[in-house]
């Protein structure tokens, strides 16, 4: 670069950004969508790690299932810091009415919560709220979706199980609630000596005990954490720390950034066309200039140079704005509804998503702007002389660093992404979705040359404008296209997973579930059932077995090391998963290797593994599992691995050991049934009264719920997938701009040789339109295209065409197409003939 | 022994077409000598500026010898073709071709910094001057008139002292008066930097004012 170039670049930069807002908006859009989506991911980021503390309710909790800490464990916790002890179940909520629902009742001791606060409604503190009345009824702080399902006020008894409460305040929030997972119910809050009263504490029962450690200020968390390893057996709590105190959260944002972060991207490569149409036409208009100069002794080193660096400059003051952008929006989008945002976040500026967000804009800009920057090189100053236009593919050092940017958007996209493979295949998506949109404009172009012979009239002049050298078929329709297929893939998906929620799993999903029905009276329980259904009990409606919970500890022989096991796979292996004990074969087994046992086996333990979870560990029919049940090892042979269809009606557990391994023990069973609304509502109340420790949970309500929460979700997403969409209508408008002289021109001469203006209108109207058409249909076919193998492949879920939302898109793409091309005609049209002419 | 500026041996441009090759330049041999003055003429379409254009080094002949000052212009590229060109060859065109968004003076002086000449604002200004422009320097070209267009073009050309000047009908786009002005300063500054003039008019009352007058027919020189 010299000075010399410096110098021309400013002097040519003097006469403003005209032409070049598309640029800046096309590039500001793109870098903006990823600068916006790493802020807000960095905010929650931010938010979860600095209330780590509070999200955990300490530095270290531990939880152990079924059992609670044992006194000398206690002392030794006690020695580490601060403890507070939290005891949770599920159980059946009751109004003396006899109005029930499910809620998760959680017990706390006296120093809960060791760090936040709780916030409550209707009591002064939670200490006043959870304290013992005169008679000696504990308080209990409850979400008020229960008290509307119990028709309770505060204040009102009502019962968990068989323990007496009494509503004194409405929970808010509990400081630790994130890091406690998903809820099948509303919560209640008490004293752990409560939940000890109501009996949920009895070995057996699906109840877990936590205690939380604060360590003292400059405590080391890895040798507090060592010294827990050394104190407990194997596999026998799970523990966490505040660097982990919700490892789901995480991975959600995580996705949710990539998900936002590859809107962004996808809107800066359909802004890539703006970027280049507007590039090209700058630099076509400099053709003259160029060969001036270059009439006048300047090397083409010089050209480029000075032309780079307007083009940089732009290219720098257009992602300036994007990051400013991106940057502020989060802090807009805070400042509007921080406080009800169910994640902390710490809204601010950023440095790491805005450098990420750059590196991407200015990738962006010139894998877009080299090309015509060589194209503008290889000007020859003959063109002062004869229109010697270069056009088409010319290979040049600016072709060669435009691939070459190119590619490094995509590894870019690729290295930041959680999921490379995901985002490879993305990306191919992208860059194949777009090669196909380019050669489907082309095509258009193309048919829409050889048509016009056959028409007259307006239709004629929109038909060979669209073949013409600026078509907007070739230029925009790939860039709305691209933002139409990634909106029509969004609402496919959506719709699809929508109607699986809604319409398909209430068909194959129970309605019911059943759980903690007491093993020895487990004949009684499905008497109770059919009478409430009204009907025999039959395999098709009603299923019951044994459940516990364990935990694989080693697989053939070896204990196992959850770090190597595939995180898809994990889940199986670093937590308590759910076992049934089983004679005969169930229905729907699903055996995709070995043999099921006979019914009356009688030999060493036999173990039946879901394949999925299988594959983490590598585990073959005959290998051997050491599994912790009911607080014992079992070394058991793997004799079946089978496909689970967890969402359906079959006997839904991970390992299913042989009866006779646990023969003897009293195991609390499941059930799942079929039933109407009507048949829910009878069962729920006949079960109050002869099985009210039996917790009923309505898949249906949890359905209903996921429906709604997706319906809210959908809008969001769909919002976000609009600015890619956004990017392409930005496309348009700069290929109409690009044509705005021309189209002037063209309306002049048109005018002089006697067309209405209506016809001419209609011309550039039926030309849009058609862009529109083109880019919307193939836009929803590639979108058609990706929906499909996520629907099916990945989520498994029945694919469904929302046809309305199809149809709405590529009407959309039209309409608005056709309104740009009124816009273009109504400014070409507002110029008088003459006057137009005498300018040409 | 003097350097011829330009010559031309046995030149031949020919273009392609939608409707085939076409011949503009056919066997062209012409020889400038230093100082000379020389009109193009001839009827449109026999390659006049083409002509300009292949002896400048503008574009490459099809086939044929091109010399400027002794350096055979097809074994240069682009890049030589216009270094050499640097501080010794000039051009002026029919319609003024100034860069839009200089103004005047930087328009005189941008062929200076190309050449990399020491004070080019200080020429440029003082080559303003000398054209009567000197009050409308800081003058964007599209603030002037067609006439003062043309004198600042003829000013950048002539601002470093070239030894050969191409003209291309200077004063075609210009009304009477201003053509006559262009013309008498062209001539008078010309003669008084001493440089070649290869000038390309319709103009036969232009055209008398030269050394020599060749004329082109068919892309080639007839006379």
């Amino acid at each position: 670069m010299t000075w010399l170039s410096l110098r021309f670049a400013r002097r040519e930069l003097r006469s403003g950004l005209k032409g070049f807002w598309i640029f800046l908006a096309c590039l500001a859009l793109g870098v903006a969508a990823i600068a916006a989506a790493g802020s807000t991911a960095e905010a929650f980021r931010r938010g979860l790690a600095s209330q780590a503390g509070e999200i955990l309710g300490g530095d270290i909790a531990l939880t152990v299932e079924q059992m609670r800490f044992s006194a000398s464990e206690r002392r030794s916790f006690a020695g580490l810091g601060q403890t507070s002890w939290a005891v949770s179940t599920r159980a059946m909520a009751q109004s003396l009415e006899g109005r029930r629902r499910l809620v998760e009742l959680r017990g706390v001791s006296e120093r809960y919560p060791l760090a936040g606060t709780v916030e409550l409604r209707g009591a002064s503190s939670l200490e006043s709220a959870l304290s013992q009345g005169p008679d000696g009824t504990f308080g209990a702080v409850i979400e008020q979706d229960l008290l509307n399902r119990l028709s309770l006020k505060l204040g009102d008894r009502f019962q968990v199980g068989s323990l007496p409460l009494i509503a004194r305040a409405v929970l808010i929030q509990e400081p630790d609630r994130l890091s406690r997972g998903f809820a099948l119910g509303p919560r209640v809050l008490v004293r752990d000596a409560a939940v000890e009263q109501g009996g949920f504490l009895t070995s057996g029962l699906p109840f877990s005990e936590t205690t939380r450690i604060l360590l003292p200020p400059g405590a080391s968390l890895e040798a507090a954490k060592a010294r827990l390893q050394k104190l407990l057996p194997l596999g026998q709590a799970r523990v966490r720390d505040r660097n982990d105190a919700a490892p789901g959260i995480h991975r959600l944002i995580d996705q949710l950034e990539y998900f936002l972060g590859f809107i962004g991207l996808a809107a800066l490569v359909a802004g890539g066309l703006g970027v280049y149409g507007a590039v090209s036409a700058y630099l076509d208009s400099k053709t003259a200039s160029i060969a001036v100069l270059k009439a006048l002794g300047a090397d083409s080193d010089l050209i480029r140079n000075t032309y780079l660096l307007q083009i940089g400059a732009l290219a720098g003051l257009g992602i300036v704005l994007g990051l400013a952008l991106g940057a502020i929006a989060p802090l807009i989008l805070g400042a509007a509804i921080g406080n009800s945002l169910p994640i902390p976040a710490l809204f601010a500026i950023y440095p790491g998503p805005l450098i990420k967000a750059g590196a991407f804009g200015v990738l962006g800009a010139a894998a877009f702007s080299l090309g015509p920057l060589g194209t503008a090189r290889a000007t020859t100053p003959a063109a002062l002389f004869r229109q010697t236009t270069q056009s088409g593919f010319h290979l040049s050092a600016e072709t060669l660093l435009s691939g070459l940017a190119a590619l490094g958007l995509a590894a870019l996209a690729i290295a930041m992404a959680p999921t490379p493979i995901a985002a490879v295949v993305m990306m191919v998506g992208v860059i194949v979705a777009f090669g196909l949109l380019w050669g489907i404009g082309r095509l258009g172009a193309f048919v829409a040359g050889r048509l016009r012979a056959k028409t007259k009239g307006p239709l004629r002049l929109a038909l060979a404008n669209l073949a013409g050298p600026g078509s907007a078929a070739r230029t925009a329709a790939p860039a709305i296209g691209l933002g139409v297929a990634l909106l029509a893939a969004v609402v496919l998906i959506q719709s699809s997973l929508l109607r699986q929620v809604a319409e398909i799993a209430p068909q194959t999903a129970p309605a019911l579930v059943f759980t903690d029905i007491p093993g020895d009276t487990a004949a009684d329980f499905d008497q109770v059932v059919a009478v409430a259904f009204g009907r025999t009990l039959t395999p098709d409606i009603y299923l019951r077995a044994p459940f516990a919970t364990g935990r694989i500890l080693r697989v053939r022989g070896s204990q196992v090391d959850t770090n190597s096991i595939p995180r898809q796979q994990r889940w199986a292996y670093d937590q308590d998963i759910s076992v049934s004990a089983l004679g005969a074969e169930p229905a729907n087994s699903g055996i995709v290797a070995g043999q099921w046992w006979p019914s009356n086996y009688a030999g060493p333990p036999l173990i039946a593994v879901e394949v999925e979870a299988a594959k983490g560990a590598n585990i073959k029919v005959g290998d051997t599992l050491t599994v912790s049940l009911l607080g014992r090892e079992i070394e058991a042979k793997v004799a079946v691995l089978r496909h689970v269809d967890f969402g359906g009606f079959n006997a839904s557990f991970p390992l299913v050991v042989s009866a006779n391994t646990l023969a003897g023990a009293s195991l609390r069973q499941v059930a799942i049934a079929k039933a109407s609304r009507g048949q829910e509502a009878a069962v729920t109340e006949a079960l109050g009264r002869d099985f009210a420790g039996v917790n009923v949970i309505s898949v249906r309500e949890q359905l209903e719920a996921a429906t709604d929460l997706f319906n809210r979700l959908a809008l969001a997403i769909r919002g976000a997938a609009a600015v890619a969409a956004l990017a392409g209508l930005l496309v348009l408008v700069g290929a109409i701009a690009a044509r705005a002289q021309a189209r002037t021109r063209e309306a002049a001469i048109l005018k002089a040789l006697g067309a209405s203006r209506g016809q001419i209108l209609a011309a550039y109207v039926m030309e849009y339109g058609a862009v529109g058409i083109i880019a919307g249909a193939a836009g929803v076919g590639l979108g058609y295209a990706a929906a499909w193998p996520v629907v099916v492949l990945v989520f498994k879920a029945h694919w469904a065409v929302d046809w309305g939302g199809v149809f709405t898109l590529v009407l959309g793409a039209a309409v608005i197409a056709g309104f740009g091309g009124l816009a273009a005609s109504m400014q070409a049209l507002s110029k008088r003939p003459a006057a137009a002419l005498r300018a040409d | 022994m003097f350097e011829f500026p330009l010559r031309l041996s046995k030149v031949c441009l020919t273009l392609p077409s939608t409707a085939g090759p076409v011949n503009i330049l056919r066997e062209v041999d012409l020889e400038i000598r230093p100082g000379e003055r020389v009109a193009v003429t001839g009827p449109s379409g026999s390659g006049k500026s083409s002509l300009i254009s292949v002896a400048a080094g503008l574009e490459r002949p099809t086939s044929g010898q091109v010399e400027l000052f002794g350096a055979d212009l097809g074994s240069m590229d682009e890049d030589g073709r216009a270094r050499l060109r640097r501080g010794r060859v000039s051009l002026v065109f029919q319609a003024f071709h100034l860069l839009p968004n200089m103004t005047a003076e930087e328009n005189v002086a941008a062929p200076l910094e190309i050449a990399r000449t020491p004070n080019a604002q200080v020429i440029a200004q003082s080559w303003l001057g000398k054209v009567g422009l000197g009050g409308r320097r800081t003058h964007y070209p599209h603030q002037l008139s067609g006439g003062e267009q043309q004198r600042v073009a003829l000013a950048r050309a002539l601002a470093g002292r070239p030894s050969l000047l191409f003209a291309d009908e200077p004063t075609g786009n210009l009304d009477s008066a201003n053509a006559s002005l262009v013309a008498d300063l062209m001539f008078d500054m010309v003669a008084d930097v001493g440089a070649a003039l290869v000038l390309v008019t319709h103009d036969l009352n232009l055209a008398e004012r030269a050394d020599r007058i060749v004329l082109m027919r068919d892309g080639a020189i007839v006379s």
